[in-house]
């Protein structure tokens, strides 16, 4: 697809602007009514799903250019796709995340980038990894100690994927670690990549970079199918998304399973059984690319075709991504699973959770931007009474700890695995 | 033509630089394409005019200093909020767009049943904040997601709750409101910093100038903060839902009844209707989901209820010989929702609706009896949070044979409009062919009933150019049509007098030659005096009707 | 002036004109405090053309004129001119129903038409119309509606100007139109009726609302020759209860709980001594009345109409009987020595002769306003307090608290009775009257209908409304020549 093929959406599009907010029928509150954090913080309309449909045209028509505002305001999206499942609560033929990122696409092809994306992509070529300053040679380091075998020298059911941030971030290698061990001690016949391992590229398709991600993906999809595994496991919902659903439509056809789906299976199987209490009010946060955006891949192969004259549709029905089938229940069942836990949730939760502000790149490319989305969220969740915040991606993790809500005030942060681990 | 630096950098004083902008790829998604919302003119395949600068006031001392400056260097300005519809659009190449979405305050007094809101609070966020403390608002048929200042002070505002709520302008109280030369206004008891209750007033209410039978359409300066009167809510504080998305239902207590009233002719159905005025039992009354069509709307609902349906389902659904069953049960509907404020209420309302359905041969619809089915209607009614459902269907829609008027006057020829329409479809195929009757609208656009309003959704493809022409030309085709029935102006028409074909204003010479022949000209003749004295500069556009007094010899 | 009543004679025929004594008399002043003024003429018309000529010939003629649809006695001043020279417009000959509409629920009346000649004729046609508190009996009921004095129940208010519809009007500069729904079609209501319109809708008909300029403006901006009137479906059951309490506050709670869930057709508040004034035929039964009434009384209507009537008003008392007991109080059908029944058939229905406020001491000074309920009571403690200190006895003072627009507001009333035939009295209760009127005025009393002194404590309060007040009055009255004076603009 390029920018052109969205002509159509474009002018399907019909200004109701519903895109700025969460499904109305969910909606609970004024203070945490909107689901965009671009508009949210920038106001002008142009930031909505709507506004950059307008965009794109104006853009195909050549009555604009990629100005230094237009080019941020394009990359400025995080790619959380809350507009896109607010959008089909009526719609069936609009795509407002797909546009998004193509219109990034448009502006990267067109050399018009944000200027951190230099280093971030530099690092992808170099290091295989979107963390600039991180080294290929030092990847596996989260793992030393770990007695788990190489998947290039030992044959495992299960490839287990963490990703860059759990990879190389001091603070959240510990996670990575307790996840390899939680699957190893369950019994799991669980292996990592080796010297294979490198990053998704997911982040680099948020950000617009198609081309780097797709080399990056084929690579990873080679690797995986060289490997022969059956089960590929991560923790971090942006590998999650990238593997599930973008690494499907370029063949990879290995099941691919976020933690707390085989924590999950593990309790359901009373394979994993809690010991000791954890009593704690928690809130959970829903990782845009593990919940909306996890849903899987299917494939079609259709037309569009018109129906009563003016009724845009297609044959034969064609899959539909709106949120509905993200994996909201199982972090929310092994959470429950834990003995003395609470669990209290937040106004926008599941398909219209708020985006951590990490999502499209943005906490490396605008981190103000990003702080305040984070902040946000923050807000809501101390909002709710809980104690500490849960949730399971390293991004949305990264971008919490540290942050505090519009009182100054900070939450403790947890990835659901430290839990279980502490359940244990 | 560009603002020059100097001016530019006047306004951005007063806003700051992150609330301004003069940005070519910002300024153009400020332009309606008026094929892409109902803007009750075209539809037309263009754009309302760039604006010079789009500016986002933060409080009414803001807009306030804007406004003196655009009265100051003579630059036109429109301010609007959620942007639906060419209404909030600029209609001339000298002007600047207010963007009013920084402000979005709400207070909530319960025990007064007043909400004061700020031009961006929309009708979905005042209700959940109001049900909060067991009251609800009015939400027009435009939907939740729209501003409910707009509604109240800019447009007409009638919706499925105005025969219990009634109208936006019923519902509006005291407004803070900056005029076009920039002072301020405070109607009724604000000005007199007695409260917000009463927007009447002192003696003759000065509110008349901001609000006629419509709003003034952002034409005469900007109301920044408005009272609304809230009204009783007996259900939870916040409505309970389930189901996944898109197909959401309600879960409400037994006291919440909502159904679908089906009768077997329009005299009939128009007898029920003016029961249900003056049976005072109704919380909600609308003819919804025709909106899509009589052949099709129960293949729409089975759709729309299913988080996995889609329109490549509308085929195979309308063979089923069941469903068609069902359709054709409810060709004649209205949907209802009845809310007991007590077990008592809620038990003589449902037996009251048992007898005027007795009285008028009416039936419930079975299909719409589902749980699942009552649950999701009831939650679409109460909340009307899809307004894009209005775009389901194929992108776009005008609506024909619209009116507000006398509900039965308006049946009398429904069947014939619906004829009309499917004829159109059938010989051309510029819109969507669903079945001729695709009425729409209130069960009464006014308090305690009186008057309905409704149209036809005729739902074209805003990117098939031809659709669009063909649009247009059936809206003509149903104006004659009207025209020749006695039935006055088609809402489809409706603006086609205050803004050109070309998205600009008309001038005053062209107003002049359209009401010079109005029924009463001096209605015209009096808003332009008023314009002159309120709106010395003539910054508001040509939404605001007006004849030269002279022109029917008036000094 | 023979010239000028030759030219009046002219537009409403001799007969229509009056210069009496007698007659000058009886509009030089009224039962208010307002200064005598007497007018140059009294002119009775017949038709709206016969009122276009004549603001028309005001208008050539700088001479001012008063419209009056109401037949005396006249309370409030707005009838009594303020300038020399004025010519009386009494239109309170002009008495036909000119229709009446079952189907639409619509009757359009004259100026002159009283509630006691409307709710006849509605009657026979199954219909009625909400009712002011106990009216007098020549009040005309389009200047009832026009002055938005408040109806009995809040509930039927869609907005402050029920019942009030459509109107026709001869503006201040001479032309005539109509307004709302009306003013869309032909200037011929013949035709309208034809055309299956009703005159239903008062908004517009365009951007903006003529009819609200009209309402409260003491026939400042135009004289009104008919207005269309939203009615109701004559209840077939009818119940009326009576809610004692020693508190304002828990009366006024219990109104907020039954108007909140929309129940009642009919809810106001008094106290003893309003309540005795409405209900004593004399002085002296008001006065037993008042020694043994509760201090405050709600008074509550209940209706049933066309469909399973018993079962609404059923259903309804027994629910209100449960709010009120959630306040503490109790909904009963009678207090000691008043059934509810009786207080229905006075609270109702138009006044007797004399006016049921002059009963107690012959006259009697009204201030009234909108405020919000929760603030009635701090209005009460200001008045009686001012009453305390002026020596005037507290007891006497009537206070009538009527909820308007479903709830949201409220017309509060304190009638202070007097006996005119004493200078002194007359004396006090008119400073007390100016002094109150002050007090009240800056604690954030809204004299939303500004008569007499009200109009300055108002308007001084808000310079932008003022000035818009001016450029409307400007507009439409551009030789002033309508009731000038009143309203201060």
């Amino acid at each position: 697809m390029a920018l052109q093929d969205f002509r159509p959406m474009q002018e399907r599009c019909s200004n109701c602007l519903n895109c700025r907010w969460v499904p109305f029928d969910k909606l609970k509150s004024e203070r945490f009514g909107e689901n965009c954090p671009s508009i949210a913080y920038n106001n002008f309309m142009t930031y909505s799903a709507r506004g950059r449909f307008q965009l794109g045209q104006t853009i195909l028509d050549g009555d604009a250019d990629y100005t230094e505002t237009i080019t941020e305001l394009v990359h400025d999206c995080m790619a959380c796709g809350s507009c896109d499942v607010t959008c089909k609560v009526c719609r069936y033929n609009l795509e407002p995340l797909e546009h998004n990122i193509e219109l990034k696409v448009d502006a990267v092809e067109k050399g018009k980038t944000l200027p951190a994306q230099a280093g971030i992509m530099a690092a992808l070529k170099q290091e295989q990894t979107m963390i600039p300053g991180s080294k290929k040679a030092q990847r596996l380091d989260w793992a030393k100690g770990i007695q788990v075998k190489d998947l290039f020298k030992d044959k495992a059911e299960v490839a287990f994927y963490p990703g860059c941030k759990y990879s190389y971030d001091p603070k959240l290698q510990k996670v990575a670690q307790a996840a390899l061990k939680l699957l190893i001690d369950a019994g799991a016949d669980v292996g990592i990549m080796g010297n294979a391992d490198a990053c998704c590229g997911g982040r680099a398709l948020q950000m617009g970079f198609r081309a780097e991600f797709t080399e990056r993906a084929e690579a990873n999809i080679k690797a995986f199918n060289t490997a022969g595994v059956k089960v590929i496991v991560t923790p971090c919902s942006d590998c999650y998304h990238a593997l599930k659903r973008q690494y499907a439509k370029l063949g990879l056809a290995i099941e691919v399973l976020h933690t707390v789906e085989y924590l999950e299976r593990l309790i359901e199987e009373g394979k994993l059984t809690f010991t000791k209490s954890v009593n704690m009010t928690v809130t959970y946060h829903d990782p845009c690319h593990l919940g909306r955006l996890g849903e899987p891949f299917v494939p079609w192969d259709g037309t569009e075709k018109k129906i009563m004259n003016q009724v845009h549709t297609w044959s034969p029905k064609r899959p539909r991504y709106n949120g509905a089938y993200g994996i909201y229940d199982a972090p929310r069942n092994v959470l429950a699973a834990i003995p003395g836990l609470r669990l209290v949730e937040m106004d926008r939760i599941r398909e219209y959770a708020w985006c951590c502000g990490a999502g499209g790149g943005c906490s490396q490319t605008l981190p103000e931007y990003s702080a305040w989305t984070a902040s946000e969220r923050i807000t809501e969740a101390n909002t709710t009474g809980a104690e500490a915040m849960v949730t399971a991606c390293p991004w949305c993790e990264a971008n919490f700890m540290g942050a505090v809500d519009e009182h100054g005030k900070s939450i403790q942060v947890f990835d659901i695995i430290e839990l279980v681990q502490q359940a244990l | 033509m560009a603002l020059t630096a100097e001016i530019y950098q006047a306004f951005e004083d007063v806003v700051g630089q992150r609330n301004i902008s003069q940005d070519k790829g910002v300024l153009e998604s400020y332009r309606c394409i008026t094929s892409q919302s109902s803007a009750h003119y075209g539809p037309f395949d263009h754009k309302t005019p760039l604006p010079q600068a789009v500016i986002m006031p933060g409080s009414t001392e803001e807009v306030q200093k804007i406004i003196k400056l655009c009265n100051k260097y003579k630059i036109q300005f429109k301010a609007s909020t959620t942007f639906w519809s060419a209404m909030g659009f600029i209609g001339s190449e000298n002007a600047i767009q207010l963007d009013m979405r920084r402000m979005k305050g709400i207070e909530i007094d319960e025990k007064n049943m007043i909400a004061v809101v700020e031009p961006y609070a929309i009708g979905a966020v005042v209700q959940v904040e109001a049900m909060k403390v067991g009251l609800n608002c009015n939400i027009p048929g435009v939907g939740c997601s729209s501003s409910v200042v707009a509604s109240t002070a800019g447009w007409v505002g009638f919706g499925p709750t105005s025969i219990s709520m009634g109208v936006a302008g019923e519902n509006m109280l005291g407004a803070e409101w900056v005029l076009p030369d920039g002072e301020v206004l405070r109607t009724g008891s604000l000005g007199a910093g007695a409260g917000w209750f009463n927007g009447e007033g002192p003696g003759p209410s000065t509110r008349s100038v901001l609000r006629g039978f419509q709003g003034t359409t952002g034409t005469m300066g900007v109301c920044t903060k408005v009272a609304i009167r809230l009204h009783p809510w007996p259900g939870p504080t916040c409505i309970p839902t389930r189901g996944q998305t898109p197909a959401y239902k309600a879960s409400l207590p037994d006291n919440f009844k909502c159904y679908t009233l089906c009768y077997p002719s329009w005299e009939a159905w128009a007898k029920g209707a003016a029961m249900l005025h003056e049976a005072e039992i109704v919380y909600l009354g609308h003819r919804q989901f025709n909106m899509f069509g009589r052949d099709i709307k129960a293949a729409m609902l089975r759709i729309l209820n299913d988080p996995n349906g889609q329109l490549a389902d509308l085929e195979p659904l309308l063979q089923d010989p069941e469903l068609k069953k069902q359709n054709e049960l409810m060709k004649m509907d209205i949907q209802v929702v009845l809310a007991g404020m007590t077990a008592r209420d809620i038990a003589y309302k449902e037996k009251v609706l048992d007898r005027i359905l007795e009285l008028c041969g009416g039936w419930k619809s079975e299909m719409m009896l589902e749980k699942d089915m009552q649950d999701y209607v009831l939650l679409y009614l109460l909340r009307l949070g899809h307004k894009n459902l209005n775009y389901t269907l194929c992108g776009s829609y005008e609506g024909n044979y619209g009116l507000s008027s006398n509900v039965f006057v308006a049946t009398a020829v429904i069947e014939e409009a619906s004829e009309l329409k499917d004829k159109w479809a059938k010989t051309h195929t510029t819109i969507a062919d669903t079945g001729g009757d695709s009425d729409m609208g209130s069960l009464s656009i006014i308090g305690g009933g009186g008057a309905m309003g409704w149209e036809f959704f005729v739902n074209f493809d805003a990117y098939d150019k031809a659709s669009i022409q063909g649009t247009n030309d059936f809206i003509d085709e149903t104006q004659k049509w009207m025209t020749s029935k006695g039935l006055g102006v088609d809402m489809g028409r409706w603006n086609q007098d205050i803004r050109r074909k070309d998205g600009l204003n008309f001038t005053q010479e062209e107003h002049d030659a359209m009401y010079v022949n109005a029924a009463q000209p001096l209605v015209f003749a009096y808003q332009w005096k008023v314009r002159e004295a309120v709106n010395p500069n003539h910054l508001g556009g040509s939404y605001y009707r007006t004849l030269t007094p002279s022109k029917i010899g008036l000094a | 002036m023979n010239a000028t009543l030759n030219q009046l004679a002219g537009i409403v025929g001799q007969a229509g004109v009056s210069t009496t004594p007698e007659s000058l008399a009886a509009y030089a002043s009224d039962s208010s405090f307002a200064t005598p003024m007497k007018p140059a003429a009294v002119v009775k018309v017949q038709s709206a053309e016969q009122v276009e000529a004549l603001v028309k010939w005001a208008n050539q003629t700088q001479t001012p004129l008063v419209p009056v649809s109401s037949g005396a006695p006249h309370y409030k001043g707005d009838t009594v001119a303020e300038m020399p020279g004025s010519v009386i417009v009494d239109l309170s000959g002009m008495k036909k129903i000119l229709n009446i509409n079952r189907q639409q629920r619509m009757a359009v009346v004259e100026p002159g038409v009283t509630y006691g000649e409307l709710q006849a004729a509605l009657a026979k046609e199954g219909m009625c119309l909400s009712m002011p508190l106990a009216p007098r009996a020549t009040k005309s009921v389009a200047a009832s509606v026009l002055d938005l004095e408040p109806r009995l129940n809040a509930l039927h208010q869609w907005n402050y100007t029920e019942p009030l519809r459509c109107t026709e009007v001869t503006w201040g500069d001479g032309n005539r139109m109509f307004t709302g729904e009306a003013g869309a079609g032909p200037r011929d209501l013949e035709k309208q009726w034809a055309a299956q319109k009703w005159q239903v809708s008062p908004t517009g008909p365009n951007m903006l609302d003529f009819y609200r300029l009209l309402t409260a403006s003491q026939g400042t901006m135009g004289i009104v020759t008919w207005v269309s009137l939203r009615c109701e479906l004559l209840p077939q059951v009818e119940r009326t209860y009576l809610v004692p309490a020693a508190k304002l506050e828990d009366v006024n709670e219990f109104a907020y709980k039954t108007l909140r869930v929309r129940f009642s057709d009919g809810l106001f508040v008094m106290n003893g001594a309003a309540l005795a004034s409405l209900m004593g035929g004399n002085a002296e039964e008001v006065k037993t009345l008042k020694a043994e009434l509760p201090t405050y009384v709600a008074v509550v209507n209940v209706v049933g109409r066309e469909l399973l009537p018993e079962e609404r008003v059923q259903a309804q008392e027994q629910d209100i009987a449960e709010i009120a007991q959630a306040c503490g109080l109790q909904l009963l059908p009678s207090v000691p020595g008043l059934r509810a029944e009786q207080v229905r058939a006075k609270a109702f229905e138009p006044s007797q002769v004399p006016f049921w406020k002059e009963t107690a001491k012959g006259a009697f000074q009204d201030i009234f306003f909108t405020t919000t309920l929760n603030r009635t009571p701090e209005f009460i403690e200001a008045v009686q307090k001012q009453a305390i200190a002026a020596g005037y006895p507290v007891e006497d003072i009537g206070v009538y608290i009527q909820p308007i627009n479903m709830g949201v507001g409220c017309h509060c009333e304190f009638t202070l009775p007097y006996n005119a035939a004493c200078a002194k009295e007359s004396a006090r209760a008119k400073k007390l009257f100016v002094d109150i009127s002050e007090t009240i005025s800056s604690m954030g009393a809204y004299f939303s209908r500004p008569h007499g002194i009200w109009a300055r404590l108002q308007l001084n309060k808000d310079a932008q409304s003022t000035i818009a007040l001016k450029k409307v009055k400007g507009i439409f009255d551009p030789n002033g020549i309508l009731n000038p004076g009143k309203l201060s603009v």
